[in-house]
């Protein structure tokens, strides 16, 4: 069995070899001068035309060489014709050739001759040749054959304006007119290759049409090239005739390809002057014809032209004024969807894509140009009843891209929110498209780092990304994934500090707007969004304080407000960690702010804070560490009165000792003893209590527990916390604590340490003790400012244990 | 022996036909530069080739009256869907890249290997080569003229032209040389009616063709 492709190769083989013998006698009797052996030769080797066996690449590689050839015949023939040896009869003689297919060839040859020596028979030789092939009606022999008249007849062609008068060397009239009807005859030959020969072969045969199709194109290539033809003659003569043939001819295939083809070979200052007739002409192709590419082809060609143009500079500028191309288009557009009845929705949105790009690339100051596309789109959408368009749709991507590209040009969100139709776009994606997107917005401005200035913009903005801001959505079913969540709102977070102004009080707007919408977002979402609205009042506060404005005091008194409001949104969600943290954090701001009534608010926010301590939060751990913040925000606040004070400190220490696990409480009154030392109040005039009594009474509150605990390695533990703890008043200077008190501890600490077992968390304690020993050992050896003798009597190796401390000493020294 | 001395005489008598084929990335100036050698115009407007074609121009490289085919092609692919058998037979390969855009200097090698592999000629490492660097009349120069002549180095000493199709600058002297490349090309392989025994061949080949005769 021979394949098909080897069957191809041993045909086209068997054929170049005949060629090559026949051409090699065709040579040698053309220098000898035996014109009639010659050409007898040449017809032999223009009969391997004939065949019916070669595919069409084949036969192209075969006609390739055999017009190789023939060009030799040419060229003595015009040697001779010119030195005056002219052969008589030999446009006659040549027509007795056998067969017509190597008759034609040798015509076409001979009239080239003819007409390259005596121009006065240009015109009527040219319109007989164009006749003649006629006589070949066999598709692929047809096409070959008038592929062959074009290409000799290029140098040739009339390409002179039209003159009064006979004129027999012709006119580029006379071209138009030779190639037009050429190609109208190809086109026909070409076409009905489509309907000869069995109907299942039709895939094989449309791929070899596809094959062809270049033969017809030749023909719109030399209209292209004629000089002669302006502007004028391309809209009265040459596009007229080539598009009625094109849409007549009522093929698929060859409107697609032909459309296309027009598009390539003729300059865009053509096209622009033409659009509405070519565009016209799409409307009314076949069903099968894929009219988007085309259109957007057109489209995209111009829009290159009109940025090169601009680079350029002068006349394409001017052009592109004069011609409403936007208008063309979205005109023309909207007709062929209207009229097409089988085009898919996603090629409508491709359409609309591509007019988008063009208003982009021709006019980027027309933002009313991409509005009027989107309007559009909604129309198309609501007319065919589409809605919740599926992302993994092909309407529905198309759509996307659609969207994303006036962000993806102007990079910027602003933009966006000036389109009226933008949102109501989007509207069409589902749930899962519209969240796409919205994160898409979200990077874009994240990473342009876009400001949104104003309360109406941020509204805007936050409705716009509606899917990620607020829970009223038609959910879809199932759980919700909370990575993904935290995720998207960990972005929305971000973009929301993007939501700012300069001018303060239109940044209130924006807060107070923002938080009307970001409040729909149900817990799930809150937590993460209103946290940043809240820091942002609080720094709109400090810059109000800075700027002392008439009213300051009382605008501040309103932001407080608002983040009191704001929190306690949070609080209804069941959150009490979070909330408890942004009152602490609202009330060290409005310390320091220091606005009218301030003392009031601050109060206000720290028993907040209280309260959710009390109410809400329940895991010791977590309550360790809420009452440690409290205390240290409280230690950090000196707006309040005694009256004030008082109550709060006193609510902390209980707090502290009322918590459930012994360590904590024991760590929690450790903690509360500052309170009442660098601890701050309006009766201290904003300096520090320093009441020595309260904090040695909270150490020993704290010694007492912490010798309560069952577990003697905890117990060791607290007691060098509390050493420290010792240390650190006995150093500022409170004189109810003494050396005393220190070396009982110190003490202490040693004798249980002997008792512990090894362990990890034996060797941290150790590790911390002798770090604090070391510390006061320095202290000792160097004792700063005015108390010299302070650590006077400090017994850093009680006797008892004197080996142990040296052990200590060593280790110390080893750091 | 006989064959060769004879064809010298002939060459020698009658005018040359050269086929030279430009192949290169779309829009670098391919058809200028053939418009601006073969007419002598230039036109700013862009008209994409389709398929291939070709004009052809009269010229006298030393004393010897020489016919040039030049054959412009499309630089894109989709609109050569006949394949490229008018690569056949070519005497010298024109390679254009466009100066200002530096992917038309990076497909250069495909191109040439793309040539060599569908034309297919005798001696491929001999076979003559010319590099044009079109539109040095435009800003910015993406592509410098050391860095085109280190390519043409590396590919067996290949001459090198900067040319302007719009100012005409260098075309003549480029086409000059590539009518002289592909003079000396065919010179060498005049030989070519050694293959004259093929026919002799082809009497053999097509004993067995007998074979097809069976299946019908």
């Amino acid at each position: 069995m021979v394949s098909p492709v080897e069957e191809q190769e041993k045909y086209l083989h068997d054929a170049l070899g005949v060629v090559k013998a026949q051409a090699f006698h065709m040579k040698r009797a053309l220098d000898k001068n035996k014109l009639m052996d010659a050409l007898k030769n040449a017809s032999a080797m223009l009969s391997e035309l004939r065949t019916s066996l070669l595919s069409p690449k084949s036969y192209y590689e075969l006609y390739m060489a055999i017009t190789d050839e023939l060009r030799h015949m040419e060229l003595y023939l015009v040697d001779e014709f010119q030195r005056g040896r002219k052969v008589h009869d030999l446009y006659e003689l040549v027509q007795y050739a056998g067969n017509i297919v190597p008759r034609l060839y040798l015509l076409i040859t001979v009239g080239l001759v003819y007409i390259k020596t005596n121009s006065a028979l240009r015109r009527d030789l040219l319109k007989d040749l164009v006749e003649m092939c006629r006589g070949v009606q066999h598709p692929l022999r047809g096409l070959f054959l008038r592929n062959y008249l074009l290409q000799c007849t290029r140098n040739v062609l009339p390409d002179t304006p039209d003159i009064e008068g006979d004129n027999p060397e012709g006119t580029v009239k006379d071209s138009i007119d030779f190639v037009l009807m050429n190609f109208a005859e190809m086109n026909k030959l070409w076409v009905r290759m489509q309907h000869q020969g069995h109907s299942r072969d039709r895939q094989a045969r449309e791929r070899e049409r596809e094959e062809l199709r270049i033969l017809v194109g030749t023909n719109l290539v030399r209209l292209s090239q004629l000089e002669s033809v302006t502007l004028e003659k391309y809209q009265k003569m040459v596009l007229p005739g080539i598009l009625e043939q094109v849409v007549s001819c009522r093929d698929a295939i060859a409107q697609e390809y032909l459309m296309e083809c027009i598009i390539q070979v003729f300059p865009d200052e053509f096209h622009i002057q033409t659009l509405n007739a070519f565009l016209k002409s799409c409307a009314e192709l076949e069903s099968g014809v894929n009219v988007k590419n085309i259109v957007i082809s057109l489209m995209e060609r111009l829009a290159a032209f009109s940025q090169r143009s601009d680079s350029i500079g002068g006349e394409g500028t001017q052009i592109l004024q004069e011609v409403q191309l936007f208008e063309v288009f979205s005109n023309q557009v909207s007709s062929i969807i209207a009229n097409r009845q089988y085009l898919p929705p996603e090629d409508m949105v491709a359409l609309q894509v591509a007019l988008v790009n063009l208003a982009l690339k021709c006019y980027p100051d027309r933002i009313d140009y991409i509005d009027k596309v989107m309007l559009s789109s909604v129309e198309i959408f609501q007319r065919l009843g589409l809605e919740h368009l599926e992302s993994h749709t092909p309407v529905a991507k198309e759509l996307q891209k659609l969207l994303k590209i006036p962000l993806d040009t102007y990079n910027d969100i602003l933009v966006i929110l000036k389109l009226k139709h933008y949102a109501g776009l989007m509207q069409h994606l589902d749930y899962y498209g519209r969240k796409a997107l919205s994160i898409y917005i979200l990077n874009n401005t994240l990473e342009n780092e876009t400001i949104v200035p104003s309360a109406e913009e941020a509204e805007q903005a936050l409705t716009l990304l509606n899917t990620l801001v607020t829970d009223k959505n038609e959910h879809p079913v199932g759980e919700m994934d909370m990575e993904e969540l935290m995720e998207e709102q960990c972005l929305l977070a971000r973009f929301i500090h993007q939501l700012k102004s300069d001018v303060p009080d239109e940044h209130y707007l924006i807060l107070q707007a923002a938080k009307k919408i970001l409040v729909t977002g149900g817990p799930l979402r809150i937590k993460y969004t209103l946290p940043p609205l809240v820091f942002q009042a609080y720094q709109l506060a400090y810059k109000y304080r800075k700027l002392k404005d008439e009213r300051w005091e009382k605008k501040c008194t309103k932001i407080f407000q608002f983040c009191h409001q704001t929190i306690t949104a949070l609080v209804k969600a069941e959150l009490a960690e979070l909330p408890l943290r942004l009152f602490l954090q609202g009330a060290l701001a409005i310390d320091r702010i220091a606005f009218e009534n301030h003392e009031t608010v601050a109060y206000e926010f720290m028993s907040q804070a209280f309260s959710l301590y009390e109410d809400e939060i329940s895991d010791s751990k977590a309550q360790l560490a809420a009452i440690t913040l409290i205390v240290g925000t409280l230690e950090q606040i000196s707006c309040f009165s005694e009256e004030n004070a008082e109550p709060l400190r006193t609510q902390c220490a209980l707090a502290a000792s009322k918590l459930l696990k012994k360590p904590d409480q024991c760590r929690g009154v450790a903690t509360c003893s500052h309170l009442f030392w660098s601890g701050k109040t309006q009766a201290s005039n904003g300096e520090e209590g320093h009441d020595g009594k309260r904090v040695v009474e909270c150490l020993k509150k704290g010694l007492r527990i912490a010798k309560q605990c069952m577990d003697i390695s905890v117990q060791v533990q607290l007691f060098v916390e509390l050493l420290n703890h010792y240390i650190f008043f006995f150093e500022k200077g409170n004189e109810q604590v003494d050396v005393e008190i220190l070396n009982q501890l110190i003490k202490k600490i040693k004798e249980e340490l002997a008792n512990l077992e090894n362990s990890d968390e034996t060797e941290q304690i150790t590790k911390h003790f002798s770090n604090t020993l070391a510390h006061l050992k320095l202290r000792m050896e160097s004792p700063e400012g005015d108390t010299p003798d302070a650590y006077k009597g400090i017994k850093l190796n009680p006797e008892e244990t004197a080996d142990e401390t040296k052990e200590v000493a060593k280790k110390v020294e080893a750091k | 022996m006989h064959a060769i001395t004879y064809l010298r005489n002939m060459a020698s008598r009658k005018k040359t036909l050269l086929k030279v084929i430009i192949l290169g990335d779309s829009s670098v100036g391919k058809t200028s530069l053939m418009n601006q050698y073969v007419n002598r115009k230039f036109t700013n407007q862009y008209k994409a080739t389709i398929g291939a074609d070709f004009l052809t121009k009269e010229l006298t490289v030393d004393d010897r009256t020489v016919t040039m085919q030049i054959w412009d092609t499309a630089g894109q692919e989709r609109f050569q869907s006949l394949g490229v058998a008018f690569y056949r037979g070519a005497d010298c390969c024109v390679l254009v890249f466009d100066v200002t855009a530096p992917n038309t200097f990076k497909s250069l090698d495909s191109w040439r290997d793309e040539f060599l592999i569908q034309a297919s000629p005798r001696e491929p490492e001999n076979f003559p080569f010319v590099l044009l660097g079109n539109k040095v009349d435009l800003e910015p120069r993406a592509i410098s003229s050391k860095r085109a002549q280190q390519w043409c180095q590396s590919k067996n000493n290949i001459p090198y032209f900067e040319t302007s199709a719009k100012e005409g600058l260098n075309v003549e002297q480029a086409f000059m040389a590539i009518a002289k490349n592909a003079l000396a090309q065919q010179n060498s392989t005049v030989d070519l009616y050694n293959e004259f025994p093929d026919q002799i061949k082809l009497t053999n080949t097509q004993k067995p063709s007998g074979g097809s005769g069976c299946c019908q």
